[in-house]
């Protein structure tokens, strides 16, 4: 495995980390949070800084690098868990739109904050972080975030949270304390994020403000809500779907090995042949007179349609004059692709791709049509 | 003792008073009726009562305990617990687990229990959701148990609300126009299952509602409201005559 596919895997790890993290507050809770990278910039700064100065002196007291990262890594997530403690306190009067302002301008605080402060290397960096780099780490800290999630919602304790989520003035004249959960969600949440930072600090060695910029808290907001608000299952395949997908279209090959060319006709066509492909699923969704037979038909028919509608749109538009001889390097067009998947997605399937789901066996099994497995919501 | 002390509750919005002076008291095991015409400050008493509002003068005792001024959740613990006039129930959540969230205000164990899915969590979870399905059995929604609560229908939804204010284990059940929407067949049911339930769980129950044969037929004292100010109360014999209660609901002869 060379350098970059480590890198692949451990950043995947991080961001499953911090999509499922961030599920907990806004999918499970219903808080709407935008400010996540903020977290993970508190995990790493606090835990970079710390390395830097304190490592020689106390990695061997507590066993060496690993056991030192481990420290860090909890270290990192007390940091964040106090500043979720700090955000998580004021934002129990506010909801919705107004709590995400303020997690968005705490974000931006925090980042310009670290921009300004010459110890943490202000705007250039803070370098030289001693790099401990076990692949494992960020796995098993991607394990542990998902577990967390999933026991609390296997208990009473966590069904309280899905009760704030729905109805808070219900849920509160129910005896559910509802400051306390969103408290704990906040801490939770922001404990994993700075868990995260401080992996990504010790693995890259060098973080800069840029790094946690609001992209990074929208990236995983999106990852969130793609894989369906409050579904821990959706978090993780979204997390890792919007992570490789742009990382895979990076070097885009034609069959011959060489950087993929195409024309700016292509990519207009491209586009048509996508916006009907989805209205054709959008009718087929929209229509609950069909069999489900026909439905699943009109499912594949809509790569039937969006084929040639490409194919003719493309010489269409390429009579334009320059729209033939424009090129294009597919790489370049990643964030567009990107971009056009998830509206694709969205449009398809506003409830998230998982919705409130989560994986069981028993749906497996049902997926693949086994007769006898009792459905979750019978008839 | 009184179990509830309602004395002379009164809260103003502006220059609004929405509930004047009211005061009553409920004894233990009775079937307590609120009525009045829309708008007469039933639900805003409730509001009172469970502690959405802190009145702006009066008290409220629950127990001899003074709990105007006391957090809605920290009521809900102490034994007072309501159901909800427009239904409120958490609509993503199966019936179950609905129930499950209102009895977890008993629970013993802590966060990191859960966190960890340690025995006692799961212990209590596995008995919380027993104890909800033998609710859900008294009322009848047993076979309902897993479905998400917001795709039954109205007189179901309501039968959950019902169960689920009772898996807090309340001494005194608020019930805010249980019968509304439900058809005579229903209604008549949901009369029985009330008795029943004040009966064998030993409950008291204060109930507003609309339906005036319900209420007659239901309770064994009943307080009236108008403009915020209690007009009549007595047993249902002695409101049914009482010339204030008839001028309200059908206006005075002209």
């Amino acid at each position: 495995m060379n350098d970059y596919q480590q890198r692949l895997i451990v950043l995947a790890g991080l961001y499953v980390t911090l999509s499922v993290s961030l599920n907990l507050i806004n999918g499970i809770t219903g808080q709407f949070s935008i400010g996540h990278a903020a977290f993970y910039q508190i995990g790493a700064y606090a835990t970079g800084y710390l390395s830097i100065h304190y490592i020689q002196a106390f990695a061997p007291k507590v066993g060496g690098d690993v056991p030192w990262l481990l420290l860090m890594i909890v270290v990192g997530a007390i940091a964040a868990a106090i500043a979720g403690l700090l955000v998580g306190l004021p934002s129990l009067r506010l909801r919705g739109d107004y709590l995400a302002i303020v997690t968005l301008g705490f974000g931006e605080i925090v980042r310009i904050v670290v921009q300004n402060n010459d110890a943490l290397g202000g705007s250039y960096a803070l370098a030289n972080i001693p790099r401990i780099q076990p692949i494992w780490v960020s796995l098993l800290l991607a394990v542990v975030c998902i577990a967390v999630c999933r026991n609390l919602l296997k208990t009473a304790r966590g069904q309280t949270y899905l009760a704030v989520r729905e109805d808070e003035v219900a849920a509160a004249a129910m005896g559910v304390n509802i400051t306390g959960v969103k408290v704990t969600a906040f801490m939770i949440g922001s404990a994993f994020a700075g868990a995260a930072g401080a992996v990504l600090a010790h693995y890259e060695g060098v973080v800069t403000p840029q790094t946690f910029t609001m992209d990074v808290s929208f990236i995983i907001l999106t990852m969130v809500v793609l894989g369906g608000n409050g579904s821990i299952t959706g978090s993780v395949f979204a997390a890792l779907f919007l992570f490789y997908l742009p990382e895979y279209l990076r070097d885009l090959k034609s069959p011959d090995g060489s950087a993929l060319i195409i024309s700016g006709g292509a990519v207009l066509a491209g586009l048509l042949a996508v916006g009907f492909g989805v209205a054709v699923i959008r009718w087929a969704l929209n229509n609950a007179k069909l069999a489900r037979g026909t439905r699943v038909a009109a499912y594949f028919g809509s790569v039937v349609v969006a084929v040639p509608i490409f194919f003719i749109a493309r010489v269409g538009i390429h009579l334009i004059p320059t729209m033939a001889t424009t090129q294009v390097q597919a790489g370049q067009l990643r964030m567009v692709i990107f971009a056009v998947s998830l509206i694709a997605i969205m449009l398809i399937r506003p409830q998230g791709i998982f919705a409130h789901h989560e994986f069981s066996w028993t749906w497996v099994r049902k997926l693949f049509g086994k007769p006898g497995v009792p459905t979750e919501i019978a008839a | 003792m009184s179990l509830l002390d309602v004395k002379e509750a009164t809260i103003r919005f502006g220059g609004l008073v929405a509930v004047n002076k009211v005061s009553f008291k409920i004894e233990p095991g009775m079937l307590f009726g609120l009525i009045g015409p829309n708008g007469a400050g039933k639900t805003t008493l409730f509001n009172l009562v469970t502690g959405m509002y802190t009145p702006t003068s009066g008290q409220i005792l629950f127990k001899d305990r003074q709990i105007s001024g006391t957090p809605c959740n920290k009521i809900a613990a102490l034994g007072v617990c309501r159901t909800f006039q427009n239904i409120r129930l958490f609509p993503a959540l199966s019936v179950l687990e609905n129930v499950v969230v209102a009895g977890f205000l008993r629970h013993k164990t802590g966060l990191l229990s859960a966190l960890a899915y340690l025995p006692p969590a799961i212990k209590e979870t596995e008995a919380l959701k027993k104890e909800a399905m033998e609710l859900l059995k008294v009322l009848d929604l047993d076979s309902v148990a897993n479905l998400r609560s917001a795709d039954l229908p109205y007189g179901k939804q309501r039968r959950i609300e019902i169960a689920r204010a009772m898996a807090t284990r309340p001494d005194l059940l608020l019930l805010d126009e249980p019968a509304a929407g439900m058809n005579p067949q229903e209604k008549e049911d949901l009369r029985e299952t009330v008795r029943k339930i004040r009966d064998e769980h030993g409950l008291t129950v204060l109930v507003i509602e609309h339906d005036m044969r319900f209420v007659m037929n239901l309770c064994e004292h009943i307080v009236v409201l108008d403009h915020g100010e209690e007009i009549a109360s007595g047993p249902p014999d002695k409101i049914r005559s009482d010339p204030k209660v008839i001028a309200a609901y059908l206006g005075e002869a002209v």
